[in-house]
């Protein structure tokens, strides 16, 4: 499609959009809004080769030939009918007491991306996890997790897995690989030559306590922990701040006002602020209170969409706004801490930020006082995490938690052990569970410095760019097969395997005990003992090491002085922060929200869960705003190149609304060279990473030229158009207190059929607009419970992604700062369904209890089911999505659902399988179904809590009260079909006289 | 004779007889319970629920301990058997056979008897907890020495009871239908 801006403004724009092509009305637009199937989806002339997509060839067709084929197989087979071959049942041959075929079991363990960690609960069925929810246990995630954690339950049954040692490039046992490992470091320690280790955030008691064993045993032993895509700019100002490192940890319970810098903790990576946000948010009446979050960034995030104030700032300039804002403060007397000095700061409002939205801010913060908070992107300059300490200290902020961490690497000090590798000082180097070849700048250097050191071994799970380069590869364990612990805030956590090793793997702490015992230390035998040792010392009077692992955790916090912020700081930073800027435009690197840092790209879920803001999948094209992209000449999809430093990258651009002018952004963690999903899908942007550590991921100086040509872009955000109609709803709290239904006004539905009756139960759901943040977390919960296929960039792009929960992402207002409106979009259980008046073989239909049924095994394919569904929430498996596949990519699946074949329709079907589940279970005691004992996996995944599920027939059950709602609205109300799901309206708290965020009264 | 004469006195009732016989012959190969009855394959153990079930008068529940609390009655695991057979019957070879499979882990493959399609989500639970006995849908195993099928266990089976189930429910219940919707079995 093409999509030239408009010189002018468009004529008459709708109030909500989602979509260039749909704000400034293309003809293309237009057409595809009218058809369900987007062109190309729908293959087309009698040869067309469907299966792969490819032209009509001559000669007998593929589907021709396997026509005649099959026909002849059905002969054969019809011929040589026998009932024999039913198969085998095969029982255990010594049942574990606890496990009882066709129950699920659920077992409480813990893993940790970064430095943030994810207590979780592991569904398992006959000992193999199929799906991931949070700890229901621990005070901070209450249940919630983190989309990237559910899916990695997917990363368990990675094919890729390196599944034995290898060395020397040849699988070889473990008794040799470690005699090597062991024989290589006993030789370093004996010449007393230096040892590299590579690693991650250290967030586990008891690695920390191993590392230290190592450390005695090893003297020489040098330890990196190392976060590619997070850690370095809040490293350097932590040092800088507090004197050590630290993990700021928000307290959003506690806010009435937000500030965020950059800072996305709305992006479903932390459950915790994402469930006191949703708190906040889920208001009853115009009374209750609400906070505020005021977002001042560069390139829009998902924080940012969920802003009452936003203003766009480019990422370099956000420390001079934060300290300006800090001199303003102290100007209206807020103390500021001693030895702070802010002179070089100049007085007023920075400019770009208009002098009435500037006010309201200062007013608000200092309103708010202990209750208001500052938050700093992990990503953004050093500057402006200083200055973001700076205001919360002035603040008193009660809303961040100050929590000493264990230190992380930055990219200065890779870059000083590749110097001291190329040097040929160290005599072994190992890699644990970190991809530097992958994620360092320099990759080309970093390779060449690696190469000369003697003893290279590498602990992982899939063979990636750093494997390459090793002698050694030692296979990890997944973490659902590894014993482990964590600090958390709150509770102490353990990590206990769910399954046991699928192949000849071990755990990364189990070597590296191996290798103590072998340099001589005495230590117990394995991890799991090395835990338990340290863990009986430490576990409160009354509570066994067996009660820990069932719960998971022990509660309790661990005592320990917050560091304190120190004034001195400030000056350098902000002299920096005022500094005069590089030329060009200024690029923003930021962990991809599949891939992380490239760990999570061979993760097919993930990799098709669209990006919440671009909805971009399998890829990661540069974000441009909507002003560079006019001045380029830019359409979407257009190939650019991007060059920074000496880099270059070919790649293609999106045109991105609410940018900030002069921003690039694009997502780390693409662009890998090995892993049968992740190759070859993106660009890699680590060579466009700084080497300055304060700055690493904020970059000024980059240029953009058109390269020629176009890319077909997998993005889903253009399809399932829904018309101009009124599908989202967005209210101000001022429209919330005096008119929440505003100009809506129910119709007066007629009906020519019976009424629908429900004797038992009537299942319907409400989705509240205002705590969703558009985070995706329940379309990766779907995915795994349901067994929704993943169908490939080329299939996306045709439209024929099989997500059966999608999020629509509307804006509203102006293309240089809109307001958004995020909406979770699934089957809406309509009582009078449009799909199931149109099925020729009655496949779809209405059960007794409100549930829009399909019947796999009665659906022939003709998809008037879908043409006929105003909400576009039915899927059609147009290729064979699963039956090829097989162990272990097949174990991920819940056995509760059918694996659907190529040619049926699917959908939504309110987890129909707990449902009956709960039923039945209920019936067994003799009881009745209790309100919130069902949940369905997109509400169970919900951080924020936005979705509710239960029986519309009980008064007295959350759903039915809210349903009742004064911000209660029914999408396609005036179609009388129905819906079974009621959404509440938006809220948007912004500050009463302001201008910007693109407001327009409704 | 005419042309037509000719086709209306033997080429047409010829031919209403070769399709009739024809729907016959594939009707009555392809009635459900026929494939369905009496497909009794061998085991690798030649367990007798005839002495188990019927002279010991075991209950199903002892073995099959699963049916009141998952979808599946589950087939014993193989210690449970060697519960009462470490020391019962020892010397015979079926047993000791039980014992050699117990004592190397190796997996017993039983053939199975009854089957459902993929698409298919019994559920023993809500029907064992309903009074409804085993014997309703699985035969009279109590006098089977060899386990064989009764019952189709097509949808036309569990349809009929579904819809007027007093014959399989114990006397007093107070269930009158079975569900009849589609996601009741099939999601």
């Amino acid at each position: 499609m093409k999509t030239r801006l408009p010189e002018h403004g468009p004529i008459e724009t709708p109030r909500f959009w989602r979509t260039l092509e749909e704000r400034i009305e293309t003809p293309e637009a237009q057409r595809a809004a009218h058809d369900e199937f987007l062109p190309g989806a729908i293959p087309t002339g009698p040869d067309y080769d469907d299966v792969h997509g490819l032209p009509p060839q001559n000669g007998v067709s593929r589907r021709d030939f396997l026509g005649l084929v099959s026909a002849a197989a059905a002969l054969a087979a019809t011929v040589a009918c026998d009932r024999k071959g039913q198969g085998t049942v095969v029982p255990y041959t010594k049942r574990p007491v606890e496990v009882v075929p066709g129950v699920a079991n659920y077992y409480a363990s813990a893993t940790h991306e970064g430095r943030r960690v994810y207590p979780v609960l592991v569904k398992t069925r006959e000992g193999r996890p199929i799906h991931l929810t949070g700890n229901d246990e621990h005070p901070g995630v209450k249940g919630k997790t983190s989309p990237r954690v559910m899916a990695d339950v997917l990363r368990l049954y990675d094919p890729d897995r390196l599944r034995a040692p290898k060395a020397q490039g040849h699988v070889a046992s473990w008794a040799d690989v470690e005699a090597q490992l062991h024989g290589a470091l006993r030789g370093a320690k004996a010449a007393g030559k230096p040892v590299l280790l590579v690693s991650g955030a250290v967030v586990s008691p008891s690695r920390k306590a191993l590392l230290a064993d190592l450390k005695t045993t090893l003297p020489t032993l040098e330890y990196l922990a190392y976060e590619p895509a997070v850690g370095d700019a809040a490293e350097v100002a932590a040092q800088a701040s507090f004197g050590q490192a630290v993990d700021l940890q928000p307290r959003l319970d506690k806010a009435k006002v937000i500030l965020s810098l950059g800072a996305d903790f709305l992006n479903g990576e932390d459950p915790e602020a994402q469930a006191a946000w949703g708190a906040k948010r889920r208001l009853k009446s115009a009374k209750d209170e609400i906070n505020r979050l005021w977002v001042l960034e560069g390139p829009l995030t998902l924080t940012g969409t969920n802003a009452d104030q936003r203003v766009p700032v480019s990422p370099s300039r956000l420390g001079a706004v934060a300290f300006a804002l800090a001199k303003e403060l102290a100007a209206k007397g807020v103390a500021l801490p001693a030895g702070t000095d802010l002179s070089g700061i100049p007085a007023g409002a920075p400019a770009g930020i208009p002098a009435a939205t500037w006010s309201n801010l200062v007013k608000d913060l200092r309103a708010a006082g202990r209750n208001a908070v500052v938050l700093c992107g992990a990503q953004m300059p050093a500057e402006a995490h200083q200055a973001s300490h700076l205001l919360n200290a002035m603040l008193g902020s009660e809303a961040v938690a100050v929590r000493a961490a264990e230190p992380l690497a930055t990219v200065k000090d890779l870059e000083a052990a590749a110097q001291k590798m190329a040097s040929g000082a160290y005599a072994a180097v190992l890699f644990w569970d970190v991809n530097p070849a992958y994620t360092y700048p320099k990759a080309a250097q970093w390779k060449e410095a690696v190469a000369k050191v003697p003893f290279r071994a590498w602990i992982g799970q899939v063979e990636d760019e750093t494997a390459a380069q090793c002698q050694l590869l030692l296979p990890e364990n997944h973490w659902l097969e590894s014993w482990g612990d964590y600090a958390t805030p709150g509770a102490a956590v353990l990590q206990q395997p769910a399954i046991g090793t699928l192949y000849d793997t071990r755990q990364g702490e189990d070597l590296l005990l191996g290798l103590l015992k072998a340099l001589g230390a005495t230590v117990p035998d394995g991890y799991h003992a090395y835990l338990q040792v340290r863990w009986k010392k430490e576990l409160p009077f009354g509570t066994s090491f067996e009660q820990a692992l069932h719960d998971g955790l022990v509660k309790g916090d661990a005592k320990a002085s917050a560091p304190v912020f120190k004034g001195a700081s400030v000056a350098a930073a902000a002299k920096k922060a005022t500094a005069a800027k590089a030329d060009g435009l200024e690029l923003v690197l930021f962990p991809g929200f599949a891939t992380h840092d490239g760990r999570h790209a061979n993760n097919s879920w993930l990799q098709e869960t669209p990006d919440p803001i671009t909805k971009m999948t399998w890829d990661n094209p540069v974000a441009v705003s909507v002003q560079d992209a006019k001045a380029l000449g830019l359409e979407e999809g257009d190939w650019v190149s991007l060059s920074l430093d000496g880099a270059t990258l070919r790649l293609p651009a999106v045109i991105q609304p609410g940018q900030a002018q002069g921003v690039l952004a694009l997502a780390l963690g693409y662009g890998r060279t090995t892993g049968g999903v992740a190759k070859g899908m993106g660009v890699n942007a680590f060579p466009l990473v700084g080497l300055d550590p304060a700055s690493a991921h904020v970059r000024g100086g980059a240029k953009l030229a058109k390269a020629g040509g176009k890319k077909e872009l997998s993005r889903t955000q253009s399809h399932h158009r829904m018309e101009g109609r009124d599908l989202v709803r967005s209210l101000t709290m001022d429209e919330f207190a005096h008119d929440p239904q505003g100009h809506h006004h129910g119709p007066e539905l007629v009906t020519l059929y019976e009424e629908q009756r429900f004797p038992d139960h009537k299942w319907g759901m409400v989705i509240d607009l205002a705590a969703c943040t558009g985070c995706s977390a329940c379309m990766v919960a779907c995915q795994s419970e349901n067994n929704v296929p993943t169908v490939g960039p080329e299939q996306v792009a045709r439209g024929r992604e099989m997500h059966w929960i999608r999020i629509d992402r509307y804006y509203e207002g102006e293309l240089e700062n809109p307001k958004v409106v995020h909406q979770p979009m699934l089957c809406q259980h309509c009582d009078n369904a449009p799909c199931e008046n149109v099925c020729p073989v009655n496949a779809t239909n209405h059960s007794p209890e409100g549930l829009n049924q399909m019947a796999y095994n009665r659906c022939v394919g003709t998809r008037y089911c879908a043409n006929n569904c105003p909400y576009k929430v039915r899927r059609f498996n147009f290729l064979e999505y699963t039956a090829y596949k097989t162990e272990p990519e097949t174990l991920a699946n819940n056995p509760e659902v059918t694996v659907r074949p190529r040619g049926v329709m699917e959908k939504c079907s309110f987890c129909v399988q707990r449902i009956n589940d709960v039923k039945i279970r209920a019936k067994g005691d003799g009881r009745a179904i209790l309100d919130g004992e069902i949940t369905t996996a997109c509400m169970a995944g919900c951080p924020s809590d936005a979705i509710v599920f239960g029986d519309l027939k009980d008064p007295k059950s959350k759903v039915s009260q809210l349903v009742a709602a004064s911000r209660a609205y029914r999408v396609l109300e005036e179609l009388g079909v129905k819906p079974a799901i009621t959404y509440l309206a938006d809220l948007k708290n912004p500050a009463v006289e302001a201008t910007v965020g693109g407001h327009h009264e409704a | 004779m005419h042309q037509f004469d000719r086709a209306f006195r033997f080429v047409l009732p010829a031919g209403a007889v070769a399709v009739l016989l024809t729907v016959l012959t594939v009707g009555w190969f392809t009635q459900p319970d026929r494939f369905a009855k009496g497909y009794a394959p061998e085991q690798p153990i030649p367990f007798s629920h005839e002495l188990h079930a019927g002279t010991l008068r075991m209950q199903c529940q002892y073995c099959h301990s699963g049916v009141d609390k998952s979808r599946v009655a589950g087939i014993p695991s193989v210690d449970l058997c060697m519960s009462c057979h470490k020391v019962t019957r020892t010397d015979r070879p079926a047993i000791q056979k039980l014992a050699k499979v117990a004592a190397s882990g190796e997996p017993m493959l039983w053939q199975r008897v009854h089957t459902l399609p993929d698409h298919v989500f019994f559920d023993h639970r809500p029907h064992v907890n309903a009074g409804i006995t085993c014997q309703s849908c699985h035969g009279e195993v109590q006098t089977m020495k060899v386990v064989t099928r009764e019952m189709g266990m097509r949808m036309g089976n569990c349809l009929a009871c579904h819809r007027d189930p007093h014959a399989a429910l114990p006397a007093g219940s107070k269930i009158t239908r079975g569900a009849e919707n589609c996601a009741a079995c099939h999601r």
